[in-house]
């Protein structure tokens, strides 16, 4: 469009007919240089040079120096000085100003009394009466023509020189407009790119006149909520700044440790490739980021607050969490440059996955408090009361907490079962078990309204239950272990809930919730040898009916005490005798000895008891290969001493 | 509790821009909403209040004077409301038969014995409020699903008419933002006018009460006390809040008080 339009600005000047007249000249030189002998090249060149350096402010910067000079209590009397002059000017413009009022009051007085009346001050009422003063239109005497040949150049000169300056002036903003228009034009370019991405670009609430950005979440707490939008300012060159006001530029994130008997063993990655550190778009992902993490971390720590019952602890920038005894997961939020530990402490990259998992797992959690947020939002309100509406904390760590205490209980609970039916596999037992963790978290079914993002995370924050089921021994006998994990911190913790199914002891029932793994595993272990026992005195009632000659020199085992562990052969020959098992984790033990005080034979000395004792242990780890429990009972039911 | 009201017409035009603007506004997806709406009237059975007049002052507790209130009180029409799905309009009644219901099996079905009802009682707005908004004693209620007319001819209250709302819903806060309108059925056989429908028309063959289309945007909140000075104040700053921010798209204002009247003469 400037191409074809071309507007002469400057004043055309007309070309005079004919140069000044040398004579006239000549007569100027004189007057101005003197002599013409004075007048060299040098001198006039030498004379425009002075001219060129001289710096205009120069007279202002001498002052400036004098100035300078002068210590502060001088200029503090100076600046006093120069500030009563100031007001003195004022003074003296604002009575000239009431002068000219009182005159032109004066003077109107005649006209419209009234009108001019209100402007006059009351001195001058007092002193000249309304309507004193006249003005008459007096034709000024002609001026000569030469006065009006000087008049008119001078007009014209002053014109020209404004036309000049007019000119210069609309040519100085024409290019600034247009550096200008460059940069508009750039910055709503990347503005467009910005809301071409998807971004939402809209006018900031308080300041009208600017644009912002919204990247952050609608459904968070209102404080990061209103982080989440950030100015699009525009920089001199017309390129776009993410303008966040006063926080903190940096990138933050959540960083996740876990810490294993004092040591760190697992840090969860911190740092992720940005498509290109310095776009806009990346600066918008990482404001992003930031807001989301901080929140996460804010909501945590809140969070912990009403976990302190639960050995949650929490610094000012670190929240710790107890997983079991010996592992701590360690949450803090931290610079994402400074990624890598600079701790010197030795750290190992073996739990990195579980850290990993942790930091997605609250993240994702968190994504779901934002929804459960909105729909709560859209639900209709409670009615307006003066109770205020507590925000109940997100379920943020209460899950991960509860998730890794639950493994940590079935993972050493079935441990524990392992090495039970290895001892039991040495003895020859057969025991079985079936183990299904998390059995209660069943996958969603297509058919609920339910977003299935949402009722997949659901199932995370329902209770956890695990079960394991085994046959013991003796047919139809069976027992049951759920272990439940609750997430809501009104009844959290891990318990265990034994069923058992005992046929031959049918009013054992285990106490209904056990709450430590210890007393859980006592129990098991209890109704295991409660079995034990129970399939060794019928292995005494069944090998007599095989055959008559079979029940002969055969003891029969009876249960004595069956929950110590007992069992008594009585003899006709006078051999009774004791059994005892006794069932651990390790190992497995039957005692047999004679029994003593039946027959009365206080005289049976102690070495012949020792003697007759029988013992037989099968450990966990028992290469050497020994008679199973069958065998040897039969072989100690031997009706001899 | 009590409800703060402020209301505005809407022309069918700019129905959906103000669709539009109210779920930019409140941040949310409109949820559109279905209403039947059965309009009830209470009446007294004669010879059924007999409280003793006169003699009994001392003995006349609180208990006893809000139920003499309660009986001798004015009567006011209240409303049903059972929210419905579109599948349900125009959909074949499955009704108590088995057979039907068994072979039904060809298209959505509307059954009237699973309705789910809420009772809505909204007192005449109160007379001489210096605040710019309708303000009204409300209550609602859940009912029993189904056949609604028994228990509420029980109760004493007859079946007056039956009409249909559609709206959608927004929510600002505290504030409920219902942009709605009435459809009436069309003219029913003779055997229908006694009680509430079984089974729905079609969506076509309703026709807006207002012939130009128009909608009614009703902006409610409700307090739980309405003795609470304070509260009904910040109800009433809220909703003047909406006011400002919408002033550009529609003017919220106040209701005739005796328009909304209730009472049954």
């Amino acid at each position: 469009m400037s191409d074809s339009f071309t507007l002469p600005l400057r004043p055309l000047l007309e070309k005079r007919e004919r140069p000044d007249t040398l004579p006239q000249e000549i007569a100027q030189i004189n007057a101005q240089w003197g002599s013409f002998r004075d007048v060299t090249e040098e001198s006039l060149r030498a004379k425009i040079e002075e001219e060129k350096n001289r710096d205009p402010w120069a007279e202002e910067d001498e002052i400036d120096k004098a100035t300078a000079d002068v210590d502060t209590a001088e200029r503090m009397d100076q600046l006093y000085k120069r500030r009563a002059e100031i007001t003195q000017f004022a003074m003296q413009a604002h009575m000239e100003a009431l002068f000219a009022l009182d005159f032109v009051s004066l003077l109107l007085s005649k006209h419209t009394p009234r009108q001019a009346e209100l402007s006059m001050s009351a001195y001058l009422k007092q002193v000249a009466p309304l309507g004193s003063l006249n003005a008459e239109i007096v034709n000024p005497p002609p001026k000569s023509d030469a006065a009006l040949q000087d008049i008119k150049t001078v007009s014209r000169g002053w014109r020209l020189q404004n036309f000049n300056a007019a000119a210069n002036k609309l040519l100085k903003s024409a290019t600034r407009l247009e550096t200008e228009v460059a940069a508009e034009t750039k910055y709503w370019n990347e503005v467009l790119a910005v809301k071409d991405k998807g971004w939402k670009v809209c006018r900031l609430p308080r300041d009208r006149q600017a644009l912002g950005v919204q990247y952050g979440f609608l459904e968070a707490t209102p404080i990061f909520r209103d982080r989440g939008l950030a100015a699009l300012r525009r920089a001199d060159d017309g390129s776009l700044l993410l303008d966040k006001g006063l926080i903190p530029q940096r990138a933050r994130t959540v960083r996740v440790r876990i810490r294993t008997q004092g040591q760190y063993t697992g840090c969860s990655k911190v740092s992720w490739s940005l498509p290109s550190a310095d776009s806009i778009e990346s600066r918008i992902l990482q404001a992003r980021d930031t807001v989301y993490e901080e929140e996460l971390f804010h909501e945590m720590v809140r969070e912990s607050r009403i976990m302190g019952s639960q050995g949650v602890t929490t610094r000012q920038n670190l929240v710790q969490v107890p997983v079991s005894d010996e592992q701590e997961v360690l949450l803090d939020l931290v610079d994402v440059d400074q990624s890598e530990p600079t701790d010197t402490e030795t750290h190992s990259n073996e739990h990195d996955t579980l850290a990993d998992a942790v930091a997605h797992s609250v993240r994702i959690l968190l994504a779901y408090a934002h929804r459960q947020n909105l729909w709560r939002r859209t639900q209709p309100p409670p009615p307006l009361s003066q109770k205020r509406r507590h925000t109940p904390e997100y379920q943020l760590l209460r899950p991960v907490m509860a998730y890794l205490q639950h493994t940590a209980h079935v993972r050493s609970l079935e441990s524990f079962m392992n090495d039970l039916r290895k001892v039991m596999k040495a003895a020859g037992l057969r025991c079985d078990f079936t183990s299904a963790p998390f059995s209660s978290v069943r996958l969603p079914q297509t058919r609920s309204s339910m977003p299935k993002v949402e009722t997949l995370v659901k199932q995370f924050l329902m209770p956890f239950e695990s079960m394991f089921t085994g046959n013991l021994i003796t047919p139809e006998s069976s027992f049951c272990v759920k272990v439940r994990t609750n997430t809501v911190s009104s009844s959290s913790g891990t318990y265990y809930e034994i069923s058992v199914n005992l046929p031959h002891h049918r009013e054992v029932q285990p106490p209904s919730r056990i709450g430590l793994q210890t007393e859980a595993a006592a129990a098991i272990i209890h109704f295991a040898m409660l079995d034990i026992v129970t399939a060794i005195s019928h292995k005494g009632t069944k090998s007599p009916k095989e055959g008559a000659d079979a029940g002969k020199g055969v003891l029969r085992w009876e249960v004595a005490y069956a929950h110590h562990g007992e069992l008594r052969a009585l003899s006709s020959s006078g051999n009774n005798k004791k059994m005892k098992v006794r069932l651990s984790r390790e190992e497995l033990t039957i005692q047999t000895f004679p029994l003593r005080g039946l027959d009365g034979s206080r005289g049976v000395d102690e070495d012949k008891r020792s003697a007759n004792l029988r013992s037989q242990s099968w450990t966990l780890d028992s290469s050497v290969p020994r008679p199973s429990v069958m065998e040897f009972v039969e072989e100690v039911s031997q009706d001899r001493p | 509790m009590h409800e703060l009201l402020l209301f505005a017409s809407v022309p069918a035009h700019q129905h959906h821009e103000l669709l539009q603007q109210l779920a930019g506004l409140t941040a949310m997806q409109p949820r559109h909403r279905l209403e039947r709406r059965l309009v009830f009237k209470a009446s007294r059975k004669p010879g059924l209040v007999t409280t003793r007049v006169g003699a009994s002052q001392d003995l006349q507790g609180a208990d006893m004077q809000r139920l003499n209130k309660m009986l001798n009180g004015g009567m006011y029409f209240t409303q049903v409301v059972g929210a419905v799905t579109e599948a349900d309009l125009g959909a074949t009644s499955s009704a108590t038969d088995v057979d039907v219901s068994m072979s039904g099996t060809d298209g959505p079905s509307y059954c009237y014995e699973n309705q789910s009802w809420k009772l809505e009682f909204r007192d005449i707005p109160e007379a001489g409020t210096r605040s710019a908004v309708t303000t009204r004693l409300m209550a609602s209620a859940s009912l029993p699903k189904g056949d609604i007319a028994v228990p509420m001819n029980a109760w004493g209250y007859s079946f007056v008419t039956e009409y249909m709302v559609e709206g959608d819903v927004f929510v600002q806060n505290d504030i409920v933002i219902f942009l709605h309108r009435v459809l009436l059925y069309p003219p029913a056989g003779p055997q229908e006018a006694h009680g509430p429908r079984r089974s729905l028309p079609a969506y076509h063959e309703l026709t807006p009460l207002e012939r130009t289309g128009s909608y009614v945007l009703q902006a409610a909140i409700t307090v739980q006390d309405g003795g609470n000075q304070e509260m009904m104040k910040t109800a009433s700053q809220h909703l003047f809040g909406l006011r400002e921010q919408l002033k550009s798209a529609v003017r919220l204002e106040q209701a005739d008080r005796l328009s909304l009247d209730t009472r049954a003469k």
